[in-house]
């Protein structure tokens, strides 16, 4: 048996690494760095719930480690990755509202802000300082993927950035409450459809008609196969 | 229970894929709204509500009646669609290959929406929006066109991207009960009955949260930013966008609410709302202006009238509940027939646009009438049901402030002036041909009078150019449901059955309002 004390000494050390993948995300101007900070991101977040089931012997959360490294760390960075190649389109330069350096000066206002509402708001609930610390990181993954949704152009950014707002939700109820465990579930094959559904529209977004229905052709979405 | 019924509509959908006819893939559609249609019909009637079938599906009379608004606006769009589609495939806008898709995403959007509304676990509620949200951006991106994709993209973004909003909320919810019931639960029922004992401040925070979410699906300022674009570039679908997408937004606001109501965080809820609602309808009034992209107009008039109801939901009372659940009905059927107008006129312009708009009344009669009293309805116009609706909500909102209800009346007011605008300056524009036709006529009067030759034809010039462009036939089917909406509100604001009285008592009494 690990001591717990170490066990949530190294959960905070990993809080740390998220927030500076989730930096990343907002700053990096290539697209398969970012897909890379992301990738780490989900499998920080995969390692914090094995931790947790460490500490606290739940296999709930051992499921929900399984779950996010099969769906999070593999199958939608893969897919993701393939879409990549397929647009050739190897960096994201283009800002709106916001410019990299004002997005990160504005993420730390965000996690000042979720600190200071949420110790308003929890101030009559039992939560451990680290449990606390482990919500207000996660509300502050969800704006800062918020601001990425907003300040990128490119689609598959957009669509980076709203996976790493819902990595986000999914950290704040790991450290609030234990949901469902079935609930989990739906929300990957949710965040699975629309993953899918987005990056394919994003194919669409970055050539002309023409080439993009040759595309979407290539990838049988709409044909269901039918039609090389 | 819901297993069994996405079970069945999953066989269904299955045995939509089969057809290779446009008619049959209709009256599929057709047939599926019509069968949501009688089921809540006949379980309106013949079930004791509210009442609870197998673990997750719960049915009472808010539930029913926004299913029956959603299935009726759901079932009129399908009639309209095969026209509509039809002639789309024709000017190649439309992929025939995509026919399938457009039509299961259709389909599955009803199906989705119905799982929503009748489950009484908050999550299958958030889930199966969020799903509705994936249907829909997939019916706006079906042209396949840059702008489809561009504006599907926003509305998937915007709108899931505040779902994840609610699903903060909604851990915020399943927190407190887990506090006062020692095992967290997320049912409507349980939550209801336990709320009392809940903190005030987690409670808020979660009514926020859930009001973001749902506030975006609706289509509320600031939130409100992806309606125009998928408005204006949706096939007939933004005609149910309004009838469901929004109806559903509001439906989480109305259950949301009144599960606060009796706690003391209720005073803050109501002045969110109210703020967002006379947010949204002074956005949306002042958008609307001097707006000349038709579809647009009624996007953001659709904006307006959700402000309107978030007044209404805001303002607490029985009355203003009462009218708010009366006017989610009526503004189904009047923006269904504003919109199923437009999609005729766009189809014989190819556009949008004021400016291209000529000799409306001898090209397209018909949808030019019913686009005028549509308006005129859609304003709140005296004879129509909007009028009593608005007028209550407003004399409620006067217990709050009178000057909430000035501004407002007059932002109303301003919007019925954006849709006298818009109509007069496209609707008065006429071609040459006309022109010349009218000068006849005056020469001819003239001739009698023996002054004929001061009247030349003047600024003939200028029309030379723009030709009067053939009439598009309008297809079988395309004006009937357009008509049948505009009828029925005209009837509702005619007589006002008893029935639905009795009704729409039950929802609020159900809701705890006393």
């Amino acid at each position: 048996m690990i001591d717990p004390l170490f066990l949530e000494g190294i959960i905070k050390i990993l809080f740390v690494f998220v927030l500076i993948s989730a930096g990343l995300i907002i700053s990096t101007r290539n697209l398969s760095s970012i897909l890379t900070s992301y990738t780490i991101q989900s499998f920080l977040l995969a390692a914090v719930s094995f931790l947790l089931y460490l500490i606290d012997g739940k296999s709930q959360l051992l499921l929900l480690a399984g779950l996010t490294l099969g769906s999070k760390v593999i199958l939608i960075p893969y897919f993701i990755s393939r879409i990549e190649e397929k647009i050739r389109i190897g960096r994201d330069i283009h800002f709106t509202y916001l410019e990299p350096t004002t997005s990160l000066m504005l993420s730390i206002g965000l996690i000042i802000l979720s600190y200071s509402s949420l110790s308003k708001i929890f101030e009559g609930l039992p939560l451990s300082k680290l449990f606390f610390f482990g919500a207000v990181i996660g509300l502050s993954l969800t704006l800062m993927g918020m601001l990425v949704v907003f300040s990128r152009k490119r689609v598959i950014t957009k669509a980076l950035g709203y996976l790493s707002m819902e990595n986000g939700v999914l950290m704040f109820g790991l450290f609030v409450t234990e949901l469902p465990f079935i609930i989990e579930v739906l929300i990957v094959i949710d965040l699975i459809i629309l993953v899918i559904l987005t990056t394919i529209l994003a194919v669409g977004m970055d050539s002309s008609i023409e080439e993009y229905r040759e595309k979407v052709r290539k990838l049988q979405i709409w044909t269901g196969g039918e039609f090389r | 229970m819901i297993r069994y019924y996405l079970l069945i509509m999953g066989i269904f959908l299955a045995f939509g894929l089969i057809p290779k006819s446009h008619r049959l893939m209709n009256a599929l559609a057709a047939g599926n709204g019509l069968l949501h249609l009688v089921v809540s019909w006949v379980a309106l009637f013949m079930l004791d509500l509210p009442v609870r079938l197998g673990e997750s599906l719960y049915m009472d009379h808010l539930n029913l009646y926004v299913e029956l608004i959603t299935a009726l606006g759901f079932t009129a769009a399908a009639f309209y669609a095969r026209g509509y589609t039809d002639s789309l495939m024709e000017e190649g806008e439309l992929d025939p290959k995509n026919l399938k898709t457009f039509y299961l995403a259709f389909n599955l959007l009803l199906i989705t929406a119905t799982v929503a509304l009748f489950s009484d676990n908050l999550a299958l509620l958030w889930i199966f929006a969020e799903l509705t949200t994936v249907c829909a951006a997939m019916l706006v991106a079906i042209l396949s066109a840059r702008e489809n994709i561009d504006a599907a993209l926003k509305y998937v973004f915007i709108v899931s991207g505040s779902m994840l909003f609610a699903f903060l909320g909604l851990i915020f919810l399943f927190t407190l009960s887990e506090q006062a019931l020692g095992e967290g639960t997320l049912n409507w029922t349980e939550l209801s009955v336990h709320v009392s004992e809940f903190s005030p401040a987690l409670l808020l925070a979660s009514f926020t949260s859930v009001f973001i979410g749902f506030g975006a699906k609706a289509g509320v300022a600031p939130f409100h930013t992806w309606l125009p674009d998928a408005y204006a570039r949706a096939p007939s679908v933004s005609a149910i966008l309004s009838g469901l997408m929004q109806n559903l937004g509001i439906y989480g606001i109305i259950r949301m609410y009144a599960l606060l109501r009796e706690s003391s965080a209720a005073p803050h809820a109501s002045s969110i709302l109210l703020a967002a609602g006379v947010f949204s309808i002074a956005l949306a009034s002042f958008s609307m202006f001097q707006q000349r992209n038709l579809k647009r107009l009624i996007a953001f008039s659709s904006v307006e009238h959700m402000g309107l109801l978030l007044i209404g939901i805001g303002i607490g009372t029985r009355l203003a509940l009462f009218w708010t659940l009366f006017y989610m009905l009526v503004h189904v059927l009047i923006k269904e027939t504003l919109l199923f107008s437009a999609g005729v006129l766009h189809r014989q312009y190819r556009s949008n646009m004021r400016e291209n708009m000529w000799n409306v009344f001898k090209l397209q009669p018909r949808a030019a009438w019913s686009l005028i009293l549509g308006s005129i309805a859609i304003v709140g116009m005296p004879p129509f049901p909007l009028f009593p609706a608005k007028f209550f909500i407003l004399l409620e909102s006067a217990a709050i402030s009178p000057y909430l209800t000035l501004a407002v009346l007059l932002m109303l007011i301003l919007a019925a002036a954006s849709f006298a605008n818009f109509l007069f300056k496209a609707f008065s524009k006429v071609t040459v041909e006309e022109e010349n036709e009218k000068d006849r006529h005056m020469a001819s009067a003239h001739v009698e009078t023996g002054r004929a030759e001061l009247k030349t034809p003047t600024g003939k010039a200028d029309y030379d150019e723009i030709r009067l462009p053939n009439q598009y036939i309008v297809r079988s089917g395309m004006r009937v449901p357009a008509v049948f909406m505009l009828a029925l509100a005209l009837s509702l604001g005619i007589y006002f059955p008893d029935s639905l009285r009795d009704l729409l008592d039950a929802i609020i009494l159900e809701l705890g309002y006393v």
